[in-house]
This record gives structure tokens, C-alpha cells and sequence, in this order.
């Protein structure tokens, strides 16, 4: 396993022998295929931060993260959302998947 | 290191999410053309109902067209959701209008992830949005047309009729 990336508070690996990804959350390590990590990506990225620092959009400033078809649950405020907002782009900007410039 | 995420998915990450957007606005054509031909159907344009029925039906194969081009390249295809769809309409040229409208903004969408594709050389992405281009010349020509055969009519008395009888000829 290697590590990919890391963020203040998560770190991103990638198995080549299990072909998969795994994420240290801290509290837990979670283990995805390809495709439950682009669905996380999908819902990462979907959460409106700005929602965050509005009392009646969001109240408490927490998000309630179902992950791999509801195998996992995390509860994480509002710093630990913009790490792992951060966790997600920096280790997919490792791929050629994602966007590199045409040379 | 292996690129695993390459190895599972065929085009680039950023067209996916686009091509999703994409796939957000052909359902939201398809609901919108649905309202319009409500619309002709409350209103007495018989033949303009059937029109947007049809027009409804084919934003739906877009919409399909693209969902399976993101599974086909091994990305995350999303259901859309799907809101904000007018049912106010004052006259048949405000339909057309407004249709004329929706196309264009699809085609400006289109537009922006083939430039996007070639921008990070995602060639497939590219090439599967030509047919799009193309489709979209179409369908903003047909909305055109009518508009002038509306305009040529004109909606002095049974000009409406007429106007609504003379729509078939764009349904094929
Ligand atoms: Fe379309
Ligand atoms: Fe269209």
C-alpha cells in the first residue's frame, strides 16, 4: 500500500495488489473500489461549505457522510469537510484521469 | 505505482462531472418540452402538443445517450434531479421562443465541454460529442423555421389554425 496523499488530517493510499483505495479518516480506515470513490468524490464535492456559516442551512456546521453504500457513517465539521474536500482533489490530481494541460 | 484510476475510467475526471451537467440539462429539456406540450394541449394546439411530446421523448434519448457514454468509459453516471420548469407561458410564439432559447443554451453547454475535452485531451470525450454538435444545428434550425412559418401566418384570425395544422410538417 501507498500513500498518495496526505491532507492535515487524512491520508489517501492505494493498494495495487487489492486494486483499491483506502482512507485514514482517524477514527477509522476505509477501504473503496474505484467506483465508491468517485461516488465519494461526487458527494464531497457536492457539499456547499457556504451552507456551513448559515444558521438555518445548515445549524450546526456538520455533515453526515454515508460512504460505500452506507457501509460506513462519519459525522465531520466543518474543517474536517474542507480536509477532506482537500484529501480528494490533491490525491486525484495524482491520476492521469484527472486534468493535466495538453504539451 | 499502478494508475488504478486510469485503468477503471476512459475519459477525464472533469469531462465526467460536465458530461453529468449534461446529462442534468437534456432531462431538464425533456421536462420542459413535457410542460410546453401541456400547454399546447390546454391551449387547443393539438399539433404543437404532439411536437413537444415528441421533442420530450428525444431529450430523454439524449439525456440516455450521454448517461451511457459515462457508464460505457467506466465513470459515475447520475441520476439528475431535476427543477425549476416553467408551465407559464402567455402565446404559442412565447413557446417557441422560449424553446429557441433552451436550445441555445444546451448548444452553449455542449460547446463548453468539447472545448473543456479537447483543453486536457480527452479525444474520446470529444469525439463523442460530435454527433451533439451537430444535433444541436438541428434542433436550433427546426425551432427557427417555425418561428418564421409562425411569423409568415401571422395570428390574425384563423391564423392559430393554421399555424397549429402547419407544426406537422416538423414532426417526422
Ligand atoms: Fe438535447
Ligand atoms: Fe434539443
Amino acid at each position: 500500500m501507498e500513500a498518495v496523499f496526505s491532507s492535515k488530517y487524512y491520508t489517501f493510499f492505494q493498494s495495487d495488489k487489492e486494486r483499491c483505495f483506502y482512507i485514514d479518516l482517524g477514527q477509522k480506515v476505509v477501504r473503496l473500489s474505484f467506483c465508491q470513490l468517485l461516488a465519494l468524490r461526487q458527494k464531497v464535492s457536492n457539499i456547499r461549505i457556504e451552507d456551513h456559516f448559515d444558521a438555518e442551512l445548515n445549524t450546526h456546521g456538520f455533515e453526515i457522510l454515508a460512504l460505500c453504500n452506507k457501509e460506513h457513517l462519519f459525522i465531520l465539521n466543518t474543517l474536517e469537510i474542507l480536509d477532506l474536500k482537500e484529501l480528494l482533489v490533491g490525491a486525484f490530481a495524482m491520476f492521469e484521469v484527472s486534468l493535466s494541460p495538453v504539451v | 505505482m499502478k494508475d488504478i484510476a486510469r485503468q477503471s475510467l476512459s475519459i477525464k475526471v472533469e469531462c465526467m462531472d460536465l458530461l453529468n451537467n449534461q446529462i442534468k440539462k437534456e432531462a431538464h429539456a425533456s421536462a420542459t418540452y413535457l410542460a410546453m406540450a401541456s400547454w399546447c394541449d390546454q391551449n387547443g394546439f393539438f399539433t404543437g402538443a404532439k411536437f413537444f411530446y415528441k421533442q420530450a421523448e428525444e431529450e430523454r434519448e439524449h439525456m440516455m445517450k450521454i448517461f451511457q457514454f459515462v457508464i460505457d468509459a467506466g465513470g459515475n453516471a447520475l441520476s439528475p434531479e431535476i427543477n425549476g420548469i416553467s408551465h407559464e407561458y402567455s402565446s404559442i410564439v412565447d413557446i417557441f421562443e422560449n424553446a429557441l432559447d433552451h436550445e441555445i443554451s444546451v448548444t452553449k453547454s455542449i460547446h463548453n465541454i468539447v472545448m473543456k475535452a479537447r483543453e486536457v485531451g480527452d479525444l474520446a470525450t470529444e469525439k463523442f460529442l460530435d454527433w451533439f454538435v451537430l444535433e444541436q444545428v438541428e434542433e436550433e434550425n427546426t425551432i427557427r423555421d417555425i418561428l418564421d412559418m409562425i411569423e409568415l401566418t401571422g395570428i390574425e384570425g384563423v391564423g392559430l389554425q393554421i399555424i397549429d395544422g402547419k407544426i406537422n410538417d416538423w414532426i417526422d
